[in-house]
Formats: structure tokens, C-alpha cells, sequence
């Protein structure tokens, strides 16, 4: 039989739940029973939070006033911390460790009465774009359990596709929230840089990163946002800025009309079922009253090279915090500098390892000048380019990934995987707020995505936008018999 | 910037890493082969400033003052090695 409960989406859970017609412990035990069935093939979690997750739903039962998420299951990826519930970043330096703190959005989440139901695999720091780079397992993409969910956040897409969750949240460095977004048929942001609090997330490149959710469908996404949003202390990067109700406004009229499309010459070299349906949603745009243009981006095929320095430079300076000496994995040796070298060796995996030396190397004495200089130059012409673009329009749309989801092990060499970033890592580099939505399958069923980008804090008008593209793509990303016993398990 | 071929045993003694034999032998193209392609960021032309972070808003101080840390005893129990209410680490030089 199928559990029933699985099925509603984030915000008519919590409708359901608001109205009595369902208790939490209802719809948090049906959640349990599917995903012990269906984890097994699509590994998404790292740890389950199931019988702290059971206590908390009869806790919140039995009060009669309750949050705005009480019946939003949520999945976080592991490495958002989480107080008392293992936090592993999918290494093995943390394969233990387990956080006396929450992070901000943790506290959000819970203030608001939603569920962790446990923590999501991810590329090992989150460095990569498949989950295949974590220390533990790799994740399977629920539409196709022989392609690659995405990553590095393919934990948290992969539940909340296979309705093991109804929500994530994920982190974004380069893309790491909407690609798998894409590649598993959900709605994905990456907020402007400062609206959503990084207290808690383990630093990967600090200037880029920011936690996303990701959700199956905008007002879903829109929900989600909203809660985890505001300025906080904890962090000094965080924006003092009034948040918006992303989702009461969400049908309020589009003022905004004006598009920016990406010029031809860009999009050599992407997969043509991408391409194709690139222009089906410009093509869409244009019937549904918008006023298309293509943008200026003179640098965008230099934000790549860009980024791949900038990251790796950022990486290489956050992870020298994991010596072995106050937390985590520690190798024995009978010498300090030893145990440092021993420790990071063994604790940490190749991709990461790559991109330290590749930091290293960059911020080295006597090659600082020719590559990070260069590249924090090159990043603020990106910026610029965007800061231009928006006097001419109010949103810039690109497809989100080259390609769909492609094979487990198809990407063996590093520099292909890096490739996959092409059109996400633009919006981290500029700081601005970007949303990526299903835009439809390929021939063989796999899901196709496009993203919004806009300026500085313009998350509202991206949802917006979205909701109204939503509802024209008519997208069903109910996979087949992902809530019913399949048959050879009967 | 042209390409060179990376000290590896310089760079992993700075980011405290040691290489594995399997690494030794396929990091170095690997590397050479991301340095390369990372290069061609020299063929972009600008005059814009160095920009570190994508901040557009504006940061503040924070007052100066003292409010509750973590429990010592929470944070210690995270520690591989400890004694009393320290951290153990291996001597910093070998031998007596």
C-alpha cells in the first residue's frame, strides 16, 4: 500500500495539519514507512532523525497553537549543523562529529515547528556536482536510479523528488542547489548573498556561499523561504533587510516584463534537447505578454576559470581548520605536525584534496597576483556586467545545467564535472538572488530545467515570475510509482 | 600566465597534506590540466578593482560585549584526546 501522506506538498500538508484534518504523528509515520522502503534504492539520507522526529510530532500534537511549518517534513543536508544529530559533510574527518550548536536556519525551521526527518548526502564538502564525491555512498536520481541526482545537494533534491521529504534545505557555492533542482524536476533558489543566515554551515568558499531549499513546486519554495530569510546576528554577512511574504504575494501582478536572454554564441557547446526547450520557455514568455532581449555578457564564459580559482583559493584557507585537534577524525602519530599531515590525509577524499592544492596554489607567493588578483578583478567585471544588464531588464534567463542528468561514473575526469557549473556559477560569483524551475523532460524522461536570475534582493519578483511559469508548464514532477510498492519488491 | 608544472611537494607540505602513491601519480596532470584551463582568465582585459565578496548592503559593528560560550564541557567532549580540561595533542618535536 502507499502512504498517502507522502503525496501532499509542503504547504497543503501544513493546511492539512492547520484545518485537523491530519495529526503530525500521522503524516511523520507515513513519511518513516516510505522512506524505509524507498531509501534503500535511491540512498538519499545520511542519517535518519526518525525517533526525534516521532517525539517532536506528538509534542507539537498536543499544543493546540502551532507554526506556520508544522507539517513540513524537511530534509537538510549534512552540512548544515544540527544539534545532537550527526553532521558528517559526507567526510570522513566528520564522520563522527556531532554539533553541540544549531544553525540559524535549524532554529528557524524548528521555531516554526517543521520536522527534521534527517540529514541529506552531499559531495564530501560539497564539492562536486553528482553526490559521487562523497566518502559514504552515492545518491541515485529517483526519475532514473542509473543517473547522478546532481550535487553537491543531491541528498536533499533526490528525498524531496522520492517524496522523502516534503522540502530541503541545501547550500549553494557554485550551483549546488539548482542543478540538482534541475536534475531532479524541483524548484530551487539561491538567495541574494546575506538573506538566509550561513551561521552553521561549514564554510566551503565564504563570498559564495548560501543555504537554498529546494521544493516541488514554487509556492512550496516560496514558504520555505520566507521562514528561513532575515537578518541574524551570528552572521556578519547577513543583510538587514526587511523579508517580504514570498508566498501571500505570490499572485500579486507581474509589473516586471522585461527579459534577458542569453545570445546564441553562449549556448554552443550545451546539450540541444537543452537548447530546444531554452527557446520553448522564451517562446512561452513572449506569447504570455513579456518583452524578450538579448543581454550583454562580454565575460560570462570566463566565469568558470574565475570561480574555479576564487573556490578552491576559499577552500583551501576554511578546511585548514580540520588539523585533528579539537573535533573530528584524528590519525595517531607520535608527532604534532605529523598528526596534522596524517589527519587531512587520510581524512580527507581526492576532489578535495585537488581543490586545496589547487588554492594553495593560487594564493601561493609569487602566483597570487597572476591567479587570485586576477580573478577577484574578473569577478567584479562579472558583476558589472550584470549590474548593466539590469537598467535594460527586470530578469536574465539561462537554462540551469548543459545538460540532464547524466550517468553514474560518466564524469571521470575532474575538469568535465566542473563544466556541469557553466550557467549557475555566474549568480554566486555576482552575489544575486537566482531560481531554478522545471521546464519540462527529454526525449527519455529525465527533467529539464531553466533559472531566473534578478538583482540584489529581488527574490520576490523571481517567485513571482516562477509561479506564474509554473502554472503555464503545466509540470507533473510526480514520478511513476515512487509512492507505491513497486513490484519486485511484493 | 603560462602554464608550469607544479611544485606538488611544496604545495602539499603548505596545505598539510601528504599523497597518497595513487595520488602522486595522477594529481600532477590532473592539476596541471585545471591550472591550464584556469589560465585563460588572462585573455580577459579589465581595469575593474579587486572584489572579494558580492556584499550590496551595508555591514555594521557589533558591540563589544561579553555573553555566554558554549559549555566547556560540551565542546571538550568533541575532542579525540583530552586530559583535565585540555586538549591532548602529540609532542610538537619528536624524541625526549
Amino acid at each position: 500500500m502507499s502512504q498517502k501522506l507522502v503525496e501532499p506538498g509542503l504547504v497543503e500538508a501544513v493546511n492539512l495539519v492547520r484545518n485537523g484534518q491530519v495529526s503530525l504523528v500521522e503524516i511523520v509515520e507515513d513519511y518513516i514507512e516510505h522512506i524505509e522502503r524507498q531509501d534503500k534504492r535511491i540512498k538519499a539520507y545520511l542519517t535518519y532523525n526518525f525517533g526525534p522526529a516521532l517525539a517532536r510530532a506528538r509534542q507539537i500534537d498536543s499544543r493546540s497553537e502551532k507554526g506556520k511549518l508544522a507539517g513540513a517534513v524537511i530534509a537538510v543536508k549534512d552540512n548544515i549543523v544540527t544539534k545532537g544529530l550527526r553532521t558528517t559533510c559526507g567526510s570522513k574527518i566528520l564522520e563522527n562529529f556531532i554539533p553541540p550548536y544549531n544553525a540559524t536556519v535549524i532554529e528557524r525551521l524548528e521555531a516554526e515547528d517543521a520536522i527534521i526527518i534527517g540529514k541529506t548526502n552531499l559531495d564530501e564538502f560539497a564539492m562536486g556536482s553528482s553526490t559521487e564525491n562523497s566518502a559514504f555512498f552515492t545518491t541515485r536520481n529517483p526519475w532514473n536510479v542509473d543517473r547522478v541526482p546532481g550535487g553537491s545537494s543531491g541528498g536533499s533534491a533526490a528525498a524531496v523528488a522520492a517524496r522523502e521529504a516534503s522540502g530541503a534545505l541545501g547550500s549553494e557555492t557554485g550551483g549546488s542547489v539548482r542543478q540538482p533542482a534541475a536534475f531532479c524536476g524541483l524548484v530551487g533558489l539561491k538567495p541574494t548573498y546575506g538573506r538566509i543566515s550561513r551561521y552553521g554551515l561549514v564554510a566551503f568558499a565564504s563570498s559564495l556561499d548560501q543555504i537554498g531549499p529546494l521544493a516541488r513546486n514554487v509556492p512550496d519554495c516560496a514558504w520555505l523561504t520566507s521562514v528561513i530569510s532575515g537578518f541574524d546576528r551570528r552572521d556578519s554577512t547577513s543583510a538587514g533587510l526587511p523579508v517580504p511574504d514570498y508566498f501571500s504575494n505570490l499572485e500579486l501582478p507581474l509589473t516586471k516584463k522585461r527579459v534577458g536572454v542569453l545570445a546564441e554564441a553562449l549556448l554552443t557547446g550545451v546539450n540541444p534537447e537543452v537548447a530546444a526547450n531554452y527557446k520553448k520557455v522564451i517562446l512561452n514568455l513572449e506569447k504570455l505578454g513579456f518583452k524578450l532581449s538579448t543581454a550583454s555578457f562580454p565575460s560570462w564564459e570566463y566565469a568558470l576559470p574565475c570561480y574555479y580559482i576564487i573556490a578552491p583559493s576559499e577552500a583551501s584557507s576554511n578546511l585548514a581548520r580540520f588539523d585533528g585537534v579539537r573535533y573530528g577524525f584524528r590519525a595517531n602519530s607520535g608527532e604534532l605536525f605529523e598528526m596534522y599531515q596524517n589527519t587531512r590525509t587520510l581524512g580527507f577524499g581526492s576532489e578535495v584534496k585537488r581543490r586545496i592544492l589547487i588554492g594553495t596554489f593560487a594564493l601561493s607567493s609569487g602566483y597570487y597576483e597572476a591567479y587570485y588578483a586576477r580573478a577577484a578583478r574578473a569577478r567584479q567585471t562579472i558583476t558589472s556586467e550584470f549590474q548593466a544588464a539590469f537598467k535594460q531588464v527586470d530578469f536574465i534567463l539561462t537554462p540551469t545545467t548543459p545538460e540532464a542528468a547524466f550517468r553514474l561514473g560518466e564524469k571521470q575526469d575532474p575538469l568535465s564535472m566542473y563544466l556541469q557549473d557553466y550557467f549557475t556559477v555566474t549568480a554566486n560569483l555576482a552575489g544575486l538572488p537566482c531560481l531554478s524551475l522545471p521546464s519540462g523532460l527529454t526525449a527519455d524522461g529525465l527533467p529539464l530545467g531553466v533559472q531566473l536570475i534578478g538583482p540584489d534582493f529581488s527574490e520576490l519578483e523571481l517567485f513571482k515570475l516562477a509561479f506564474l511559469l509554473e502554472k503555464n508548464f503545466n509540470f507533473k514532477n510526480n514520478i511513476d510509482g515512487i509512492t507505491t510498492v513497486r513490484k519486485e519488491e511484493e | 600566465m603560462v602554464s608550469m608544472k607544479l611544485d606538488l611537494n611544496h604545495l602539499s607540505r603548505l596545505a598539510n597534506l601528504k599523497l597518497t602513491e595513487e595520488e602522486e601519480k595522477e594529481l600532477p596532470g590532473q592539476l596541471d590540466k585545471i591550472i591550464d584551463w584556469v589560465g585563460q582568465l588572462s585573455c580577459l582585459e579589465t581595469d575593474q578593482e579587486e572584489k572579494f565578496t558580492p556584499v550590496n548592503f551595508s555591514l555594521r559593528l557589533e558591540a563589544d560585549q561579553p555573553e555566554e560560550s558554549l559549555p566547556p564541557a560540551e565542546v571538550l567532549a568533541l575532542a579525540p584526546d583530552k586530559e583535565g580540561d585540555f586538549i591532548k595533542v602529540p609532542r610538537v618535536l619528536a624524541g625526549e
